[in-house]
């Protein structure tokens, strides 16, 4: 009764990232086209070069944190990189996802107009937006005399969309504004969800992505869950990018940095999730109209989980007869950044492709996958040259 | 051009866990009645705050409603999430077995998300330290599990959307489970909300200036604010040809929906951009403003809401304005679920023939303009054809769903 017709490919024509491996692209690129690497083994959990915080940086970070690795992303100043007041109050999700937004809409070839900005949405991915906000908002109606001497204007930022709507005030984005919190798979969920906003015409384009934040509540949270591989690291990010169709991009001359084919998500992962990962696979595969053995690279997700890692790359071998000749493991680089994870992978990806002779192939997939069921996989190619 | 097929849309199934009762017909009773859902505290201690009142759900038994989740490993609100998508789905008739081989999934909206376990975590925080956190609590605490909970309790295998847009979320989802089964792209989707009531948003309310004592009165001259409150609210939808095929009741067409932002302000709603929104959602929805019969107002209760929805409403209206009525009146403020309420009601108001009154009103506040009808007091009969459900939030995230009377 569904459709399994091949889907029409949306374009990126911007990207913006923050990771330990630095702000901008090109800081991502550099360490990205150290560790891709062609064979099975090449890989180890940990940091291969992402950027371990030092005392100092922990300190403006704040707080107490478990005896894990961490990776931070290094000497973070958002007010070097965004205008307007009260950007430093901020908590660090929203200046994270704040400075990424920054960064994709201005490496736009074309800026957008204003009227171009009414029709501009943002879909944001997150986990259970700043839980440090949250949490210490919390804490204030138990510490302080009275328990409503809370301060009001740190009320707003304790609401998951906070970090979305601040996107939108900032940029004057006045479509569609939606934040998705599917856990690890919320950056692949946030681009299926803003696939339809954009082909149903609700928006003409979007701003789509995911964040996460080094904060000592979700640190101490991994930490206590053992859910971590030994020597894998907490680590934090987001990306975000500029989507929209190839005809809104080639009327405004923005090029395609990357087509995003078919976005698979779902809880088929429950009854077993290396199985669920290959059906997940395969029906991106088909939606996309790509064959399995044209797909030459994938960007993993759940590289430094115990399990998780495992059934993810065991699904996706299912799913095409073997593992791609090119694999991409953001964690190793970034650490484990939850609900950022996907939208990384992708960004992990568009690094990947930026040397123009670099070896990987033009037809990827992005795969993500939570201990909750929730599994995702997303096709994306190379734009041509 | 919007791309796909293009399937019609019909709510068949709902579920409800309110203050006011558990199932679409006990809530819906309680609201034709006018009655409040609104009690003392007894979720947290709120000793020491001015106000102690709140639509809470006093009597929820989840082990009486759920068949799969072992209620013990899933927090409050995806407890109230999967209870209400349990209750729509045995209301709708639909085979579990059919469900389960379907390309089915769920999309459900939450503000505060697991709100309780994250209070529940802090307390440990401050009386312990964060190294003595709970891990079996820390599992419970992020948000995806809401629409996980859903999925996993009919035992789903296809997208589970925790939407966190505040408290237009509900609307978002079932905008979104639209367009799933408009296109195609799903069977079967299941969209609402749920949220907690918990201390800290009580405190940040209550700080804003924005919280009532103890009583809710939308469009009354003496409105003094929210009332927080809590529940879990879940719509069924499928395609009208299948659910005509199986001799299903349709209680509503759901007919488009419209989403914008006004990217101005954190907490002040902008009546432009609100007024914006309803152009889209009738655009969406393929209706003009005198096809609309009712409108189910976001109506918190604070004197800005009020002045701000109905000068939104006058701009696209003008000065015929339709019914336009509050059930936060009777409920509260549940956040997340808020817009699902308000579906769900603008579904049984098509379906029974009623339009849902505003309670406490004693006099509608001059200051709002003439043509006002609030539908003071207890429901009415009517027969209203074409219902606008409106959902707003912190952010300016604005999100409307337009609901017909089924052919």
């Amino acid at each position: 009764m569904t459709t399994t017709t091949t889907l029409a490919p949306l374009v990126i024509t911007g990207c913006g990232v923050v990771s330990p491996a630095g702000v901008g692209l090109e800081a991502l690129a550099d360490m990205v086209n150290g560790t891709v690497n062609g064979t099975v083994n090449g890989t180890v959990n940990g940091i291969e070069g992402g950027h371990q915080p030092g005392e100092a940086e922990l300190e403006a970070i704040g707080g107490e944190f478990p005896p894990v690795p961490l990776a931070a992303t290094p000497d973070f100043r958002a007010e070097e990189h965004l205008e307007g007041k009260g950007v430093r109050s901020l908590d660090r999700t929203t200046r994270l996802a704040l400075v990424a937004s920054a960064l994709a809409l201005s490496g736009l070839g074309t800026p957008l107009a204003d009227r171009d900005r009414a029709r501009t949405g943002v879909v944001m991915g997150t986990s259970t937006g700043s839980v440090r906000s949250s949490s210490e908002f919390s804490r204030e109606t138990l510490v302080r005399e009275k328990p409503y001497l809370v301060r009001a204007n740190h009320f707003p930022p304790s609401v998951m969309n906070f970090c979305a709507s601040q996107i939108a005030i900032r940029n004057s984005l006045r479509g569609v504004n939606a934040t998705i919190a599917d856990g690890r798979i919320s950056g692949l969920a946030a681009v299926r969800y803003a696939r339809n906003a954009i082909a149903q015409g609700h928006v003409d384009r979007a701003l789509v992505g995911a964040v996460e934040e080094l904060c000592p509540q979700s640190a101490w949270g991994w930490y206590l869950s053992d859910a971590l591989a030994r020597d894998a690291a907490v680590g934090e990010g987001a990306a975000v990018f500029v989507v929209e169709t190839p005809e809104g991009a080639a009327a405004s001359g923005r090029t395609p940095l990357a087509e995003l084919l078919a976005c698979e998500v779902g809880t088929m992962g429950m009854s077993g999730l290396r199985r669920g990962m290959a059906v997940c696979v395969g029906r991106a595969l088909e939606r996309s109209g790509v064959s399995a053995e044209s797909i030459t690279t994938v960007s993993l997700g759940a590289t430094g989980l115990r399990g998780l890692r495992a059934a993810e790359e065991d699904g996706v071998r299912a799913a095409l007869g073997g593992l791609p000749p090119h694999r991409i493991r953001t964690a190793d680089v970034m650490g484990e950044s939850f609900s950022a994870s996907g939208s990384l992978q992708i960004a992990a990806l568009l690094a990947a492709w930026r040397p123009r002779d670099g070896a990987v192939g033009p037809v990827a997939l992005v795969t993500s996958v939570g201990d909750d069921g929730n599994v995702g996989c997303l096709v994306v190619r190379r734009a041509a040259s | 051009m919007p791309e796909g097929a293009s399937r019609r849309v019909v709510v068949t199934g709902l579920g409800a866990v309110s203050s006011l009762g558990t199932g679409a017909r006990a809530f819906t009773e309680a609201i034709r009645e006018g009655r409040s859902g609104v009690s003392p505290i007894r979720s947290f201690d709120a000793t020491g705050f001015p106000h102690t009142f709140a639509g809470e759900v006093h009597d929820f038994e989840p082990g009486r409603i759920l068949r799969r989740l072992r209620t013990g490993q899933w927090g409050r609100s995806s407890l109230f999430a999967a209870s209400a998508a349990r209750l729509a789905v045995t209301d709708a008739g639909v085979d579990p077995g059919l469900l389960s081989a379907a390309r089915a999934g769920s999309a459900m909206g939450t503000t505060l998300g697991e709100s309780t376990v994250v209070e529940a975590l802090t307390g440990q925080w401050v009386r312990e330290g964060m190294k003595q956190l709970d891990p079996a609590l820390v599992r419970q605490a992020p948000a995806s599990r809401i629409a996980v909970a859903v999925n996993a309790e009919l035992a789903l295998t296809g997208e589970a959307h925790t939407v966190a847009t505040a408290c237009s979320a509900s609307n978002y989802t079932l905008g979104y489970a639209y367009d799933m089964v408009r296109t195609g792209e799903a069977d079967f989707m299941i969209g609402g909300g749920a949220d907690s009531v918990n201390r800290w948003e009580h405190a940040g309310f209550y700080r804003l200036g924005a919280l009532a004592e103890s009583v809710c009165r939308p469009f009354d001259t003496r409105r003094s604010g929210i009332l927080t409150a809590e529940g879990g609210v879940a719509l069924f939808l499928e395609p009208l040809e299948s659910a005509v095929a199986r001799g299903a009741r349709i209680y509503a067409e759901m007919l488009g929906y419209g989403v914008n932002c006004d990217a101005k302000h954190p907490v002040a709603p902008d009546p432009t951009s609100i007024a914006e929104c309803i152009r889209a959602a009738h655009h969406n929805a393929g209706v003009r403003p005198e096809d609309v019969d009712y409108i189910c107002a976001h109506g918190t209760g604070t004197p800005t809401n009020d002045a701000t929805e109905v000068s939104a409403v006058r701009e696209v209206f003008g000065d015929r304005l339709p019914p336009i009525s509050s059930i936060k009146s009777m409920i509260g403020h549940t956040m997340g679920a808020a817009s699902g309420f308000g579906a769900l009601i603008c579904c049984m108001a098509l379906y029974d023939g009623f339009l849902p009154p505003t309670a406490n009103v004693t006099e509608i506040d001059p200051a709002l303009g003439p043509g006002v009808d609030c539908v003071p007091g207890r429901g009415r009969p009517a027969s209203p054809r074409i219902a606008q459900n409106h959902g707003f939030a912190f952010g300016g995230n604005n999100a409307i769903t337009i609901l017909g009377r089924a052919a």
